[in-house]
C-alpha cells in the first residue's frame, strides 16, 4: 500500500513517512505544548509537595486503620466516626467561632494601623515602622509563643502589673480560650497590617474628602467610597489570618491549657498515637472548609485584584 | 524514654556542651572500654571493622554524638545514623512501613510486640561481654525473654509518681482521687501523653491492665478523667513545661518520671515531694531492639561499644534516666551524683518491673477517643 493511498486516519497507526501536512500539525502541536514547558518546574512542584501529599492524606482518610497501621481497604468509617461522636463535631465548631474571633480582632487592630500608617504618616517614618512590624518574623514562632506564656503567667508581667494596680489576675488570661485568641492576634497581625497597608496605600484619599464635601460623614466616606476599593485588601488579610488559625495546634496547647483546645489539637493527638486514619480524616475535614471558604472569597476577589491590576 | 519530643535548639547546644565534657571522658575511659569489650568479646562479637552504617531509630536521651559514635565508629567502623522517634506508636509503624532501621528503641511492652510482628531477632545477651555490666536483674526480665533468646538490650527506666508541693497539697496524696478534689481545681499540670493519661485514669477505677482496657474499664476511665478534668492547669508536650509550672507555683502537682523533685529544686523551685498512689503507677522501661536487616551481624558488635559504661555519666546528668548500667552508677556515686541517682532509684532496678508497664493497646483509636472527648472542646 502506498502513502499517497493511505487514508489520513490511518496514518497514526502505521509506520509511513509523515506527509507535509502532517509534519506542519506536529510542529503546530510541539509549539503549542513548549508554550506551557516554563510552567514544568511548578508543576513539578505543586505535583510533589502539595498533590502527591494531599492524595495521600484522602486516601488514607478513606483507609481502614487496623491497630496500629493503615490498611488500603476503602471505608467511610473514619469519617462516621467523626461525625458520630459529639466531641470532634464540638471542637470543629468552637474552632472555627475561635478562628473567625481571632480573624475580627486582628483587622480590627490592623486596621487603624494600616490606616495610620497609610495617611498620616511621612514616607520616611514608614519603612522603620513597616520593619518593626516584621521584626518578630525573626524570632522562630515556638519562643513568640513561649514568651506569652511567661508574660500572661502567674508570675508573668502582665500579673505583676495587674497587681501593682491593685487588680487581680483574672483566671483566663492564660490556659484558656482568652489568651489563645490573643496570642492568635499577635501572631497574624503583621499579615494582615502588610496586606491591608498594601491595598490602603494605592488608595487616593482626596476622593475622602470629595464625598464629605459632597455631604457624607466621616464615616460614611469610609464606608461607601473607601472600603469598596480596598475590599480586595481586606479580603486578602482575611484569607492570610483566617486560614493558618484554623489549623493552629501549638498555640493552643502552649497557652490554651485544657479549656482553650482547638481541632487541631485532637489531630495532633490521634497522630502522636499513630491513628492516622481518622486524623486525616479531620484534617480533610479542616481543608474542606478552607476550600469552601476561598470558593466563596473567590466571588469577591479576582486573583489580578490581589496584585493591585 | 519520656523525651516524646524533638530535639530544640537548646537540647543542641547543651548537647554541644555535654559532647564537649563527654569527650574528654571517653578519651580518658577509652583504653578501658575497649579491653573490656576487646578481650572478652574475642569469641562472641564481631571483631570486624569494615565500614559499615546502622541505621537507629532511638530517642534524644540513647546516645551522645559528640563523643559515643566517634568512639563506637573508632573502635568498630560502625557508623550511626540516627533518626529520632517521638513516641512507640509513632516509632514501630515507621520501623514497620521502611524496614531500613537495623537498631530501634522501644519500650517494655512493645520490645515482644516487634517481635510478634516479626521485626526483631532475639539474641543472647550473656554473649555480649558488655551485659556483664548491667545489674543482674535486668538481664533476666521475664517480658523481654523467649525460648530463642532476649529480645531487647536494657537500657534505662522509671516509674511516674505524683509529684506535690507539700505547701499547697495537704495531706500527702495517697490515691489518684486527689485530682478530684475541687481545691486542687486547675493546678495540675501533665505530659501531653493520651495513652498513659488513659491508663492512669484505668488505674484509678481498678483496671486490672490500664493498657488494654475493656470497653467498660475504658469507659469508667473516661468518666473518672471528665471529673478530674478540672484538675488539669495544661497539658504540656516536655517534661520541661512540667518542671517550669511546679517552680514557678502555677501548678501544685503532677504525675511524671522519678527525679522530677530534684528537677524542680534544681531549677530553684520550691520543695517537691513524691507520692505512690494506692491504685498503683504506670512506668516505663526501654530496649535496644536488633531488627531484621542485613546488618543485623553487626548489632552485637554495636552494643558492646555503645553500652560501656563511660559514656553514661555525661547522658546521665543530661536526662536524669536511671540506667540499667551498674558499672555506670558506681562511676556516679564516685563523682559525686550519688543522691540524685538513689533519688531515681537507679541501684534499684528491681523496682522497674512494680509498675504497670507501657505497651500497645488492641484498640488504640478507643484510647485517643477516650482521651479526646475528656479533653476536646
Amino acid at each position: 500500500m502506498s502513502s499517497s493511498t493511505t487514508p489520513i486516519m490511518s496514518d497514526s497507526t502505521t509506520a509511513v513517512p509523515a506527509t507535509p501536512r502532517r509534519r506542519l500539525s506536529l510542529r503546530r502541536g510541539v509549539l503549542a505544548l513548549s508554550q506551557y514547558t516554563g510552567f514544568a518546574p511548578a508543576m513539578v512542584l505543586f505535583g510533589l509537595f502539595f498533590a502527591a501529599p494531599m492524595a495521600l492524606i484522602v486516601a488514607y482518610s478513606f483507609w481502614t486503620q487496623d491497630g496500629y497501621e493503615v490498611v488500603a481497604n476503602w471505608t467511610f468509617a473514619n469519617y462516621r466516626q467523626v461525625f458520630s461522636t459529639p466531641v470532634y463535631v464540638n471542637t470543629f465548631l468552637v474552632t472555627l467561632w475561635m478562628t473567625a474571633a481571632a480573624t475580627v480582632l486582628t483587622l480590627a487592630v490592623a486596621f487603624p494601623f494600616s490606616y495610620w500608617l497609610a495617611r498620616y504618616v511621612s514616607r520616611r517614618w514608614r519603612r522603620p515602622l513597616l520593619f518593626l512590624v516584621i521584626l518578630p518574623f525573626w524570632v522562630s514562632y515556638l519562643l513568640r509563643v513561649t514568651a506569652w506564656t511567661i508574660i500572661l503567667g502567674n508570675n508573668g508581667a502582665l500579673s505583676r502589673l495587674l497587681g501593682v494596680v491593685g487588680l487581680s489576675t483574672p483566671s483566663w488570661l492564660l490556659y484558656d480560650r482568652p489568651a489563645v485568641i490573643f496570642v492568635l492576634v499577635y501572631l497574624y497581625f503583621p499579615f494582615a497590617a502588610l496586606t491591608l497597608f498594601a491595598a490602603l496605600e494605592r488608595f487616593d484619599w482626596r476622593q475622602l474628602n470629595a464625598a464629605m464635601d459632597l455631604g457624607a460623614t466621616q464615616i460614611q466616606a469610609v464606608r461607601r467610597v473607601m472600603l469598596p476599593q480596598i475590599k480586595p485588601g481586606i479580603t486578602t488579610a482575611v484569607i492570610f489570618v483566617f486560614i493558618p488559625i484554623l489549623g493552629e495546634y501549638l498555640t493552643p496547647e502552649l497557652v490554651g491549657g485544657t479549656r482553650g483546645v482547638m481541632i487541631g489539637n485532637l489531630v495532633d493527638n490521634f497522630f502522636q498515637e499513630a491513628q492516622y486514619a481518622v486524623g486525616a480524616a479531620i484534617a480533610i475535614l479542616i481543608a474542606a472548609v478552607v476550600i469552601i471558604l476561598l470558593v466563596i472569597f473567590r466571588r469577591s476577589l479576582e486573583v489580578g485584584e490581589m496584585y493591585g491590576r | 524514654m519520656t523525651n516524646n519530643s524533638m530535639i530544640t535548639r537548646r537540647d543542641a547546644l547543651r548537647a554541644g556542651a555535654l559532647g564537649l565534657g563527654a569527650l574528654s571522658l571517653a578519651a580518658c575511659g577509652s583504653t578501658s572500654s575497649s579491653s573490656s569489650s576487646g578481650t572478652a568479646a574475642a569469641n562472641t562479637v564481631a571483631k570486624t571493622t569494615t565500614p559499615v552504617t546502622l541505621n537507629m531509630l532511638t530517642w534524644n536521651d540513647h546516645y551522645d554524638p559528640q563523643s559515643q559514635f566517634p568512639a563506637i565508629k573508632k573502635e568498630t567502623g560502625i557508623t550511626v545514623d540516627v533518626t529520632l522517634g517521638s513516641d512507640d506508636a509513632g516509632m514501630f509503624v515507621k520501623s514497620k512501613q521502611s524496614g531500613q532501621f537495623d537498631i530501634v528503641s522501644a519500650d517494655a511492652l512493645w520490645v515482644p510486640y516487634y517481635f510478634q510482628q516479626g521485626l526483631t531477632e532475639p539474641f543472647d545477651i550473656d554473649a555480649i561481654p558488655v551485659s556483664q555490666q548491667l545489674y543482674s536483674v535486668s538481664r533476666d526480665f521475664s517480658i523481654w525473654q523467649n525460648s530463642a533468646g532476649y529480645l531487647g538490650y536494657p537500657r534505662a527506666w522509671s516509674a511516674l509518681r505524683i509529684y506535690y508541693n507539700p505547701k499547697f497539697v495537704s495531706p500527702a496524696p495517697t490515691s489518684w482521687e486527689v485530682l478530684l478534689d475541687p481545691k486542687y481545681h486547675g493546678k495540675f499540670v501533665r505530659e501531653n501523653q493520651p495513652t498513659d493519661i488513659v491508663a492512669e485514669a484505668g488505674l484509678a477505677t481498678g483496671a486490672k491492665d490500664p493498657y488494654n482496657m475493656t470497653p467498660a474499664e475504658l469507659s469508667r476511665a473516661t468518666e473518672f478523667l471528665k471529673a478530674a478534668k478540672p484538675a488539669f492547669l495544661t497539658l504540656v508536650s516536655q517534661n520541661t513545661g512540667v518542671v517550669q509550672a511546679l517552680t514557678n507555683e502555677s501548678a501544685w502537682f503532677t504525675s511524671e518520671n522519678l527525679g522530677t523533685d530534684f528537677r524542680v529544686k534544681q531549677a530553684g523551685g520550691p520543695l517537691i515531694k513524691a507520692a505512690v498512689p494506692k491504685e498503683g503507677v504506670v512506668g516505663w522501661l526501654d530496649a535496644e531492639m536488633k531488627m531484621k536487616t542485613a546488618n543485623a551481624d553487626r548489632f552485637s558488635q554495636f552494643i558492646n561499644a555503645w553500652g560501656q559504661a563511660e559514656f553514661i555519666p555525661p547522658l546521665f546528668k543530661e536526662f536524669r534516666e536511671a540506667w540499667f548500667n551498674e558499672k555506670a552508677y558506681k562511676m556516679l556515686v564516685n563523682q559525686g551524683q550519688g543522691e540524685f541517682a538513689d533519688a531515681l532509684l537507679y541501684n534499684q532496678p528491681e523496682q522497674a518491673l512494680k509498675a504497670h508497664l507501657k505497651g500497645p493497646q488492641k484498640d488504640p483509636n478507643a484510647y485517643v477517643t477516650a482521651f479526646n472527648s475528656v479533653f476536646g472542646a
